[in-house]
């Protein structure tokens, strides 16, 4: 401590310190006008979305922000008022469930999406399975594991256990599975080679290029795979109507096909 | 048990699995544990500080990371993982034997501390009197220094235990969430408050889970005061 000076160094130094970590408590919000759309939608829907947005934000201006997990994950948290705008289920049922509990505008309700349901494996998996009735998906898998999202709640699950209980696999494989928090922790199991096999959206199959689709699931099989899109009761963001309205556009539908969605708007 | 709790099968399957793995946790770290303890109580060779460090690594590190460390070692496609797999056929990727191995990862430096200063607190004059009337230096440690360090040992084992019954990240990353398999209370917890209708599961779990800790608890204090009662000098 150098001699004559009234504060030392070191004294002076924590105090810049702590005031600069004490700022980052302070709360700077946000005006409210031109306050960020804030959109909860399936986990599937990532990279598409994500190129949607950016669209939109660069044409009309319009900031947004979306949080991507499970629909049964989603729709948990909006039903603890979740301050969200705008849903996107990958399945009917958990927006039915919403719309039950009076946390969607019913009025805004549409059907946007549609996927098909594949199954997968690691891209240099030496594996060959004809997807049929009864098909042999247990000898397939030997002794590992089959990754499939939560088919208790995840909508990816859900359609998967649909697909195999229609084709009398289902038993087969119920205690072999490797249940997963959504569609695309399902798809980082195969193409890290954890898992030999896996269910997921074709659209998932087709972003990741370290998988191959081994066959996709008659559309029989399962329910079909719909995406509804809502806005969230709560909301009161004005910008809400113009996003949902953009969505429906043809100026979203290249986009979304170009990652293998079906357009149904 | 399970009926009288009103547990679903799948909550008692999650119980017994979280007990089986904290308990295989446990027992298997605590023969390196005590190894490395005594290495770092009484040991002088280089690289202390190193070893020091890299045992108390999964306890500042973010358990996620620890579990992605395992993952990429000892995962099906990893070095070690692979080896294992083909040398010995021990598997630890999405079985219970993966979470076991996460859990007493986590535990460890625990165990390590509360033995290491349990060690450091033995009278070191006991031992040079045991070694001054021809005991050998394993029998030394045996026979005066690991008696003495009970407490420390015994306080070890139920923190690690207790860590085991609460580890959460690492096991989810590196063995995932399996029911039956992987499953531990804290994922089943977990799982149930991802999904709508899952609270009273999930309220039913945390109580069962709380009450758990507390037993292991209250035992460890019990058999240190025990302890305290026969051994000399504590």
């Amino acid at each position: 401590m150098a001699r004559g000076v009234p504060f030392p160094i070191s004294r002076r130094l924590f105090a810049c310190v702590f005031l600069i970590l004490l700022s980052g408590a302070w709360d700077n919000a946000a005006p409210a006008q031109d306050a960020k759309l804030v959109i909860f939608a399936a986990a599937s829907l990532k990279d598409a979305l994500d190129e949607v947005n950016a669209a939109y934000q660069r044409e009309k201006g319009q900031a947004t922000t979306t949080s991507y997990a499970a629909s049964s994950t989603l729709a948990k948290q909006l039903e603890a008022a979740a301050p969200a705008d705008i849903f996107i289920s990958a399945d009917l049922d958990w927006m039915d469930y919403l719309a039950k509990r009076n946390l969607i505008k019913p009025e805004t309700r549409a059907n946007l999406l549609a996927n098909r349901l594949v199954l997968i494996a690691p891209v240099n998996s030496p594996l060959n399975l004809a997807i049929g009735p009864n098909f042999p998906l247990a000898q397939a898998l030997g002794n590992g594991r089959l990754a499939i999202a939560d088919p208790n709640a995840v909508p990816a699950g859900r359609y998967g256990k649909a697909a195999l209980g229609s084709l009398g696999a289902w038993s087969t494989v119920a205690d072999r599975l490797a249940p997963a928090e959504n569609v695309r922790a399902t798809l980082a199991l195969v193409s890290r080679g954890e898992a030999p096999l896996g269910i997921v959206y074709q659209t998932d199959a087709d972003s990741d290029k370290a998988v191959k689709i081994i066959g996709t699931f008659p559309e029989n099989t399962h329910p079909p795979i719909i995406y509804p899109i809502a806005v969230v009761a709560i909301s009161t963001n004005p910008a809400v109507m113009g996003y949902l309205t953009y969505l429906k556009s043809p100026a979203a539908r290249p986009i979304f096909e170009k990652h293998g969605f079906t357009f149904l708007q | 048990m399970a009926e009288l709790l009103h547990l679903s099968p799948e909550e008692a399957t999650a119980v017994g699995l979280s007990l089986r793995v904290a308990f295989w946790a446990m027992t298997t770290s605590l023969i390196p544990g005590i190894l490395l303890a005594l290495a770092l109580a009484r040991g002088r060779f280089w690289g202390k500080s190193l070893l020091d460090g890299l045992v108390h690594l999964p306890l500042v590190m973010p358990p996620v990371v620890t579990g992605y460390v395992l993952l990429l070692l000892l995962g099906r496609k990893g070095p070690l993982g692979r080896f294992l797999d083909e040398h010995f056929g021990i598997v630890f990727a999405f079985r219970w034997t993966g979470a076991a191995l996460a859990c007493a990862v986590m535990g460890f430096p625990l165990m390590v501390r509360a033995i290491r200063l349990s060690i450091e607190a033995v009278d070191r004059r006991l031992e040079d009197a045991a070694a001054t009337l021809g005991a050998a230096p394993v029998w030394v440690f045996l026979v005066i220094t690991l008696p003495l360090a009970l407490p420390g040992v015994i306080a070890g084992m139920i923190l690690s235990f207790a860590r085991s019954m609460g580890e959460f990240g690492a096991t989810i990353t590196f063995v995932s969430n399996i029911p039956g398999e992987t499953q531990t209370l804290p994922s089943l917890i977990y799982t149930l408050t991802q999904v709508p209708g899952g609270d009273a599961g999930a309220l039913r779990l945390t109580l069962i889970s709380i009450a758990i800790s507390m037993l292991a608890l209250l035992v460890a204090e019990f058999l240190a005061r025990r302890l305290a009662r026969i051994l000399p000098g504590t």
